[in-house]
């Protein structure tokens, strides 16, 4: 058995230049999906006529379509129909909009639990609509869903491996690029193993703080 | 006085059920009238329509010599609103605000208020229902009766000229009930024109300038106090009283 420590350490440079392309595609996709999720849950919690319909197929067609086609269908896909993007946003726009449907669903539950009565007393305020929606429904309901929300955080930052398959410098690239060439399997896979469990605890840990700041107000 | 409130002919239908048949109701200038009938009898469902809550099907409503708004005609009863401060059963406090910020945020939001106006002028609302030191609490850390308290002031905050209660003391405990009917006391002592909807005999009879009794969806009977509950005239307002009163 021959673990190699010191290769690991020479590669180290690759290997965190390809974790930051991950966290870089990622932060901004989970971003990106809860801008998503956030309009597409107001839409589909408000039952808007014609758009409600139209994002409810949209998040059909993700849920049920593997996310390497939908990948492929941006990369390799749309230029034929003269929409070209660049590698990165092609990796940035493949995973905002796969788990951008996840987030729908998840804010829509959570749209879903905020009570009627909350509504009447911002009309009796003569709040406007909209400001009932991002002044009140909005900051309840997204203390309800936020597990759920960082579930599909979670999710679409592991995704973000697929993105090797189109060729962007991401953390799995790197491994799977340097054992083409070192064949040290093993260290590499290992060490990004390691690598992706401490970017999803850290973007755990940090929900985490958000969520008992938000749930101070309930816990009683 | 002059009339505060001037409704006509106000209808409401729920598809081919009409729960509200017909009500004219003049309310005047600083006059408490408090509305009791039997559950079902329509009466929560009258004023949430002076609220626009529901939709009326027919009638007419002035608010303050204002204009008169045809009922039905849905963003003109909106404006009208703003005149009119609703007190619900349940308090319907925001529960991931604080108190002061439940406070302050129609009246900034709506109304334009400064920030730094729209709290001291919280801040001495709440100080009147003894509740100042809550002000940064949030409204789970606080009793029912508390949180009505909040309530009642939280719509005072929008400076209304007409102040509407639907059940207001109906989900509290027993023992705060007292705490809620003397803030409500208190405003009407002050000049408040309100209407209440109430089970509270007692506070109707103490406090109400006028008592109007709901049966379905009609006034069956309105007078002062002591008519209605010493010598009602109408059988059925006898009978509804004889089974309240014991």
């Amino acid at each position: 058995m021959d673990f190699d420590f010191n290769y690991l350490l020479a590669q180290w440079p690759a290997l965190l230049d390809g974790m930051l392309m991950t966290l870089r595609v990622s932060l901004l996709a989970i971003a990106f999906s809860l801008l998503i999720g956030v309009l597409g849950g107001a839409v589909r919690a408000l039952r808007m006529p014609v758009l409600s319909q139209i994002v409810a197929m949209y998040v059909e067609l993700i849920r049920n379509t593997p996310i390497l086609v939908q990948l492929f269908f941006i990369f390799y896909g749309l230029p034929a129909i003269g929409l070209e993007l660049s590698l990165f946003w092609s990796g940035v726009v493949c995973l905002s909009v796969w788990a951008g449907a996840y987030q729908v669903e998840n804010m829509r539950g959570g749209l879903a639990t905020v009570e009627h009565k909350m509504r009447e007393a911002s009309m009796a305020l003569s709040l406007k609509p909209h400001q009932y929606f991002y002044l009140v429904a909005l900051p309840i309901a997204f203390r309800t869903s936020l597990p759920a929300v960082l579930n599909t955080a979670i999710s679409l930052l592991k995704n973000s491996s697929y993105l090797q398959a189109i060729g962007l410098a991401e953390l799995t690239f790197v491994a799977v690029d340097r054992i083409a060439t070192d064949f040290r399997a093993i260290e590499m896979f290992s060490a990004i193993c390691v690598m992706y469990l401490a970017l999803v605890a850290i973007l755990s840990l940090l929900t985490g703080r958000l969520s008992a700041h938000l749930q101070r107000p309930f816990r009683h | 006085m002059s009339a505060m409130l001037t409704v006509r002919g106000l209808h409401k239908r729920f598809g081919e059920h009409e729960v509200v048949k017909g009500v004219d109701l003049d309310v005047r200038q600083g006059e408490v009238v408090v509305i009791i009938g039997p559950s079902g009898s329509g009466k929560s469902t009258f004023i949430r329509c002076l609220n626009s809550l529901e939709e009326p099907s027919a009638g007419s409503v002035v608010v303050d010599g204002g204009e008169s708004v045809r009922a039905n005609d849905r963003r003109a009863m909106a404006r009208l609103r703003e005149d009119i401060g609703m007190v619900f059963q349940d308090y319907t406090l925001f529960p991931h605000m604080t108190v002061m910020a439940n406070m302050i945020l129609a009246p900034v939001r709506v109304k334009g208020v400064s920030k730094a106006d729209a709290q001291a002028n919280a801040l001495a609302l709440l100080e009147r229902v003894g509740l100042k030191h809550k002000a940064d609490g949030y409204p789970g850390e606080l009793s029912g009766g508390q949180q009505q308290r909040v309530a009642i002031v939280r719509a005072l905050a929008m400076k209304p000229r007409l102040l509407l209660f639907d059940e207001p003391t109906s989900a509290l405990d027993p023992e705060t009930v007292g705490e809620v009917l003397s803030v409500m006391k208190g405003l009407a002592a002050e000049g408040m024109t309100m209407i209440v909807v109430t089970h509270e005999m007692g506070f109707a009879r103490e406090v109400a300038d006028r008592v109007v009794f709901f049966d379905g969806g009609k006034i069956v009977e309105m007078g002062p106090p002591a008519q209605i509950f010493s010598a009602p005239e109408h059988p059925r307002t006898r009978q509804f009283l004889q089974s309240v009163l014991h």
